[in-house]
């Protein structure tokens, strides 16, 4: 019994061995002497696009606005909309947060490239978006060295990329609505607020007038949601919002939901 | 000889020690099976999806975002970009790269173990081969027998090569069944990426190409092999240079154990590269992970770890047939 035991045992190592050392070769084989063949296919978004698509879908871009940067509880606006909407509607909401940190105008129309963005858009019910804070503010640079030269080249770029954005968008899916959130003054208590609150008016006003020329794009101010009491509003770096800020900017825009949603079913 | 080798068979198969091991492994993937289950279901629960596709982006979207943290360290950085690299490389081509299936979970599981629990698996088997001849006593009468000595070490080791097959097999067996019952036993045919080369912070796809992954899972295990008897010759030497098992299992245990450290910390030391325990991660050659030290290759790797083994095997014999035994 004992003896048969080992003989067992002895006969699988063996056949193992075997089938090891065939692995080791197979991999001496591929890694070292594989020959470019075929190239692999890169899918494109008709391989894709046709896919099963249920409940409302929302997807949110931009950057650390969209995200929640500054919000502890690491919902954002985003999460704060969601909530709204669960108590209105019977229907599942998937929410997709493809914002990064940091972005700019230039960043999010490379993302828009990708296939993978591209099907999630296309599937959207709703989307949300920010972009333009990292252009203007840049980490805080626009204001210690401030120019107003400085400030319209880069307003030139980014209101090129902003239509860029838009058109993509709308290219893709021309049914969602957009919700564009627009830039508040996180520096209007400071001294020269005056001056920096006119230039952020600027910017979202000429954001407004890029938005105007397609369809369903509606333009979301929180300029005035951070205008009194700005402190109370803003998380500890006094750029962000803090939660009470992500509050008031997703109760604004989950009201605006509501509508748009009975008025698509409306239409339907 | 194959007397020889089966007598030394019966001998680690009489110790039960390939039963402890076997039963080792199995506690260890029902455990992991429940972790990744737990985790595939909370990914779930947070996307609210089950689509592949957006699980991936979403990922990436979360690289992306800690990539743009401030604070994080170069190291780390680094492993992050390749990482994001490959993922949007995978997106791109339309391929599932962790699809659910017992396939899938014995390759994660090889490629996670390959660097500490395989070889403290194959070094409880190896560390007292004949060092516990020598405290106990019985090398003696292995001696006086009328056969040379270099061939009674040679069918220990040849023993010990049979009993790391047997542990490799038992894991994949293992692994198979137990996450197969919860995942399910398909996924064979997979197709998979190879080929990824890492330069610095870029990643290389020239020659990136599918394979499909019993392909994939049969290269990593002839990998794990490769890894296991390497440390197990090196375990060996010990065993033939000590009499004590213990200090056998503490050396290799400190080696291995500082191998795991210092891989997340050498990347500016560059000779640590030809220490064995830095290359042992054989398997992120073949997924295309970065290597810790730059420069660093499947084939310096193996070149590496095959002159170290090759050592080992040298400095045994010609200690095992030249010591005084009294």
């Amino acid at each position: 019994m004992k003896v048969n035991s080992v003989k067992l045992i002895s006969a699988l190592s063996v056949l193992a061995s075997g089938v090891w050392l065939v692995g080791l070769w197979f991999t001496i084989k591929d890694q070292f002497f594989y020959e470019a063949a075929r190239p692999v296919k890169e899918i494109s978004l008709e391989d894709v696009a046709e896919e099963q698509k249920d409940g409302f879908q929302i997807v949110a871009l931009g950057d650390s606005l969209t995200r929640g940067t500054g919000d502890e509880s690491g919902k954002g606006y985003v999460g704060y909309v969601l909530d709204e909407l669960k108590t209105k509607t019977k229907q599942t909401i998937y929410v997709k947060n493809l914002a990064i940190k940091g972005q700019k105008s230039a960043g999010l129309v490379s993302q828009l490239q990708q296939v993978e963005v591209q099907r999630q858009i296309k599937q959207a019910d709703v989307i949300l978006m920010t972009i333009g804070g990292n252009d203007l503010f840049q980490g805080g640079e626009t204001l210690s060295h401030f120019s107003l030269e400085r400030i319209n080249q880069a307003k030139a770029k980014y209101l090129r990329n902003l239509h860029t954005i838009f058109k993509t968008i709308r290219n893709l899916n021309q049914d969602a609505v957009v919700f564009y959130v627009s830039l508040y003054n996180p520096f209007n208590d400071l001294a020269d607020a005056k001056k920096t609150s006119a230039i952020v008016r600027e910017w979202n006003f000429d954001s407004a007038e890029v938005a105007a020329n397609y369809p369903k794009i509606i333009v979301v101010p929180t300029f005035d949601l951070f205008e009194l009491n700005v402190k109370d509003y803003l998380y500890s770096d006094h750029f962000h919002p803090n939660k009470e800020g992500y509050k008031l900017i997703g109760e604004r825009v989950a009201s605006l939901i509501t509508f748009a949603e009975g008025e698509k079913n409306h239409d339907e | 000889m194959i007397n020889l080798i089966h007598n030394e068979m019966i001998k680690i198969v009489r110790k039960k020690r390939l039963l402890i091991i076997a039963a080792i492994i199995a506690v260890l993937v029902a455990l992991f099976t429940y972790a990744q289950l737990k985790r595939v279901q909370s990914i779930q629960e947070r996307l609210g999806t089950t689509d592949w596709r957006s699980q991936l982006q979403q990922q990436i979207i979360d690289t992306q975002n800690r990539l743009n943290s401030s604070g994080i360290s170069e190291e780390w950085r680094k492993f992050l970009q390749i990482r994001l690299r490959q993922q949007q490389y995978y997106l791109d081509h339309n391929i599932n790269p962790s699809a659910p299936g017992a396939p899938t979970f014995m390759r994660m599981f090889v490629e996670n173990s390959i660097d500490l629990f395989i070889p403290l698996m194959v070094m409880v088997i190896s560390a007292d081969l004949v060092s516990s001849e020598a405290s106990g006593g019985t090398i003696k009468l292995l001696l006086t027998r009328p056969v040379k000595r270099w061939r009674i070490l040679l069918s220990k080791y040849l023993a010990m090569i049979l009993a790391v097959s047997f542990i490799l097999l038992s894991l994949g067996v293992i692994s198979y069944l137990i996450s197969g019952i919860v995942f399910g036993f398909g996924g064979w045919t997979l197709p998979l990426l190879t080929g990824f080369s890492v330069q610095g912070e870029e990643l290389d796809t020239s020659n990136v190409h599918l394979i499909p992954q019993w392909k994939y899972l049969l290269m990593e295990f002839g990998l794990a092999w490769f890894v296991s008897i390497v440390v197990g010759t090196l375990t060996f030497m010990l065993s033939v240079l000590m009499r004590s098992t213990a200090a056998v299992m503490g050396i290799m245990l400190a080696a291995l154990i500082s191998g795991a450290i210092l891989s997340s910390m050498v990347s500016s030391w560059e000779s640590a590269k030809y220490l064995f325990m830095v290359n042992l991660r054989l398997t992120d050659y073949v997924s295309g992970m970065a290597p810790p030290i730059d420069g660093m290759t499947l084939g310096f790797s193996m070149t590496v770890l095959t002159v170290w083994g090759l050592a080992a095997l040298i400095i045994s014999f010609l200690v095992f047939t030249r010591r005084d035994v009294y």
